[in-house]
């Protein structure tokens, strides 16, 4: 294999990997949007909590699956309670009021973590070793087959959950029309409460997932949670598929920028692309286009 | 001759074709209504007309020069103005400021000159302010002027759409179902108050449902129907129009 | 062309007297009651007699960071509160400020009064150039943008270490009038007062004209300011503008006033901050955000004694606000004083 075409796959792989990773924190932001019409700043929190609960419980001496399975049920838990008390309280205030109210949430959970757990950066083990893999001359960490796997897994969950289950077609129709829906006799604060429940799980997932590449943190909701929504504003915010490949595409464009033009800047890459699409197409990838009824 | 000439005018949606190659005149200083069942796309022209639309083909005229696609703020200087079906209030302001918004064209605008509040700005809004309070007095809301929108009820709010759309001095007024929803007193007064607008000189387009308002105040009706014109003419041509009673007034 | 006279139309007019309309309905009490007259009366009485109560330097230094806050809230609060345009990067033309006072003195040895109105003209064309792409987009969206926009300054700032020092931040020379330096809490303390009255007063004023009224109708019903002719593109580029050149200065402002600056200033965290405070303290007025400004530059130095304990309650207590007072402080209480009132 020539060396430049490994440097290639080489990108390709950790933007894919970083790119599953904000398409599940997407997918997190495009529940909640849909359901309720909320940004929910607080969605890093979920990833930093997953990750963080994992390292606490594995450091208890518990197993890895019952640590996952544990730091998934309490940043449930904890989503749950975020929209019982601070969002259906106020579920009409205006845009920038509940924004404010999921950021207030975000740095409370931060808040909370720094001091039961710590401000020290964690390792989490990885699921099956670190031992690299070779494929075409490149390599990849078992890791990120894990993060590959499991976030396909997922997709496909929610792909089936949302077309063929009762429950999920309620959660679809009560975002296309929250009266209409209400009407037709869907239950819409519990619509409500099951996506808060359903985008911590995603969080959680990606924190977990992540765990083992960066390390964990209280702080590492912070970045994941903008990358997150901006992938999700590249898609089109509401619209799944989008999120997705908002999600992959940001994580690619990272990685290629990084390695081809200034890996001072990686980070920047995702908001200077999400910049640009804005500016060319005002509502995100596959955003839906409607005229204003006047 | 004509203030307002519409040549082959059309839009689609999608594949759905609001208004067909449409044609008509206003002239100067008459009542001219535009009647036609739900769907018919008597709003879309106004749409169009104002410049909330771009027309996919077709120009509109106004004193021979093309407005089409030109946007509602430069429309609004050529002597444009209009109101909404769906209310469009700004209901962070009061009544009276609502009415302001619509003197914007006339009041000096500079920045500089409104940062530092100079005494030409206070003494503009002085001036501007004792207008609008006539205004509101003619469409019948001098007790309100300084209340909230957000407080009044739907049938002032309804008055306010005219007296905003009036601050702006236009010299084509386009009203849209300003009767909507309104008793028949109300729809009276509001009669009157287009009767007096129309007397002071201004050329009024109206799109209206109640049929007694229409066929009383207008000089000329068009009958739209599906996008296209069904019928045009006075308000008695139009009354005895087969095609017009059977495709419109028969229905109802 | 018809000429249009309202003064024609009307045959009950003359049955009305106007003046009592016009301006001769306040009475004394509704004026000292009056944001214009009142609130600043207000604003300047606090503002003169705070320094009695201000014991050392640690308090004059919370006192100042509340006015240079107060200033990019105020500004902010035109763009959010009145035109209800939001931005989630304010703190990035705060920095800008900051950095261009920094680095026109420190490393090309400019006159700090020139540096910062070069900053801000710098900070006013920058922000002009990416209001109009920007101001296209709406809700969440333009939260995205803006959002975007000062994480991009800030990782700039942090990278870019031969110009601004880097993560580390840089030194800022002390300003100097007269081959006098400025320097120490009670001579700061007035040069922001000064320049925080400036900042409420100019707000004033263009909430009370022909350009605010049209800021806050494009906010109420856009398509009707629209067609009542505003231009709103025009206005919402405006008033960004407007708000970032504020933000700039007040950058400028808290960079000579510390002799210090650092990329935290751009921080997403730091815009987050102007942005509650703005609603924490009402949208949509002006003494609201300088209300807002105090009240959470306040409230992480007194829960410093609980430690680690402050973030946590920081974010309870903006939640709590949020909830229990969606309109923020100042509306919620005048709300309630102006209720009190009527019924007594």
């Amino acid at each position: 294999m020539p060396p430049a075409f490994v440097e290639l796959l080489q990108f390709l792989f950790s933007g894919i990997t970083s790119g599953a990773i904000y398409a599940l924190v997407a997918l997190g932001f495009a529940l909640i949007y849909n359901a309720s019409h909320v940004i929910n700043f607080a969605q890093g929190e979920f990833v930093m909590l997953g990750g963080m609960i994992t390292w606490l419980l594995l450091s208890h001496g518990i197993d890895l699956p019952l640590a996952i399975a544990g730091a998934v049920a309490a940043t449930v838990v904890v989503g749950l309670a975020l929209e019982k008390l601070a969002i259906e309280p106020v579920r009409d205030a205006n845009v920038v009021t509940l924004i404010i109210i999921t950021i207030g949430a975000g740095i409370f959970l931060r808040g909370l973590t720094s001091v039961t757990l710590g401000k020290d950066l964690h390792a989490v083990p990885a699921f099956s070793g670190n031992e690299p893999l070779e494929l075409l001359g490149a390599t990849i960490m078992p890791q990120s087959l894990w993060i590959l796997g499991v976030t396909a897994a997922v997709v496909l969950a929610l792909h089936l959950f949302f077309h063929f289950t009762i429950l999920g077609k309620a959660i679809l129709a009560t975002s296309h029309n929250r009266l209409a829906a209400r009407l037709m006799g869907v239950n819409v604060n519990f619509v409500l409460l099951l996506s808060f429940g359903l985008s911590a799980l995603l969080g959680a997932v990606a924190g977990i997932l992540i765990a083992p590449i960066t390390a964990t943190h209280f702080e590492v909701g912070i970045m994941l949670g903008l990358k997150g929504f901006a992938a999700a504003i590249l898609g089109g915010l509401g619209s799944g598929l989008g999120a997705i490949v908002g999600g992959l595409l940001l994580g690619l464009i990272e990685s290629l920028g990084a390695g081809y033009i200034s890996s001072d800047y990686k980070d920047a890459m995702a908001f200077v692309v999400i910049l640009g699409v804005l500016f060319l197409m005002p509502q995100g990838l596959f955003g839906k286009r409607g005229t204003e009824r006047v | 001759m004509s203030l307002l000439r519409v040549e082959n005018l059309s839009i689609q949606f999608g594949g759905v074709q609001a208004i067909q190659e449409l044609d008509f005149e206003i002239s100067e200083g008459t009542i001219h209504s535009i009647i036609g069942p739900n769907g018919a796309g008597k709003t879309t022209l106004f749409n169009l007309i104002t410049g909330l639309y771009r027309p996919s083909a077709g120009a509109i005229y106004l004193d021979d020069a093309q407005i089409a696609g030109k946007r509602p703020h430069d429309l609004a200087r050529m002597g444009l103005s209009r109101t909404f079906q769906n209310l469009r209030i700004m209901m962070n302001m009061t009544a009276i400021e609502n009415v302001m918004v619509g003197r914007h064209l006339h009041l000096n605008r500079n920045l500089l000159a409104c940062m530092l509040r100079l005494p030409m700005i206070t003494r503009a809004d002085k001036a501007a302010r004792k207008r609008c309070i006539e205004l509101m007095d003619l469409v019948g809301l001098g007790g309100a002027i300084d209340a909230d929108a957000s407080a009044l009820p739907y049938g002032a709010l309804k008055r306010l759409e005219i007296a905003r759309a009036l601050a702006s001095e236009p010299r084509l007024l386009l009203l849209d179902e300003p009767a909507a929803g309104l008793n028949a007193r109300e729809t009276k007064e509001i009669d009157d108050v287009i009767a007096t607008v129309a007397r002071a000189g201004v050329t009024v387009v109206l799109v209206e449902h109640d049929m007694k308002l229409v066929m009383g105040i207008s000089d000329h009706i068009l009958v739209l129907d599906h996008g296209r014109k069904l019928a045009e003419g006075t308000p008695d041509a139009v009354r005895n129009n087969p095609a017009v009673v059977a495709a419109y007034l028969g229905q109802v | 062309m018809a000429d249009i006279r309202p003064s024609g139309y009307s045959k009950h007019r003359k049955k009305q007297t106007y003046t009592r309309r016009l301006g001769t309905r306040a009475t004394p009490m509704q004026v000292l009651m009056s944001e214009r007259i009142g609130g600043m009366g207000a604003l300047i009485v606090i503002i003169a007699a705070l320094p009695l109560l201000l014991a050392n330097n640690y308090q004059y230094d919370v006192a100042i960071t509340i006015g240079i806050n107060a200033i990019v809230v105020v500004g902010l609060n035109l763009l959010i509160g009145y035109a209800g345009q939001i931005s989630l990067g304010h703190a990035g033309f705060f920095a800008l400020g900051a950095y261009a006072s920094a680095i026109l003195t420190a490393r090309y040895g400019l006159h700090g009064a020139l540096a910062m109105p070069l900053g801000a003209l710098g900070v006013g064309l920058l922000a002009y150039i990416i209001a109009r792409p920007i101001l296209r987009l709406s809700g969440h969206y333009l939260a995205m943008a803006t959002l975007g926009v000062g994480v991009i300054i800030n990782i700039v700032i942090s990278r870019e270490a031969w110009l601004t020092g880097g993560p580390d931040g840089m030194y800022v020379p002390p300003l100097e009038v007269w081959g006098v330096e400025l320097y120490g809490g009670p001579i700061w303390y007035w040069i922001v007062a000064a320049f925080l009255v400036l900042a409420v007063w100019i707000s004033l004023n263009i909430i009370d004209s022909p350009v605010g009224r049209a800021l806050r109708g494009l906010h109420g019903a856009e398509v009707a300011a629209e067609v009542a002719g505003v231009d709103t593109t025009r206005y919402k580029v405006m008033v960004f503008v407007i708000s970032a050149v504020m933000a700039s200065v007040a950058g400028s402002l808290a960079a000579h006033f510390s002799e210090f600056v650092t990329p935290e200033k751009a921080s997403f965290f730091h815009s987050i901050l102007f942005v509650t405070m703005v609603v924490f303290g009402g949208m949509a007025s002006t003494f609201g955000a300088v209300v807002g400004a105090a009240v959470l530059t306040l409230l992480p130095q007194l829960l410093a004694d609980f430690a680690s304990y402050e973030h946590m309650i920081l974010g309870l207590i903006m939640m709590a606000v949020m909830i229990f007072m969606p309109r923020g402080l100042v509306p919620t209480l005048t709300g309630l004083a102006r209720r009190r009132g009527a019924r007594r």
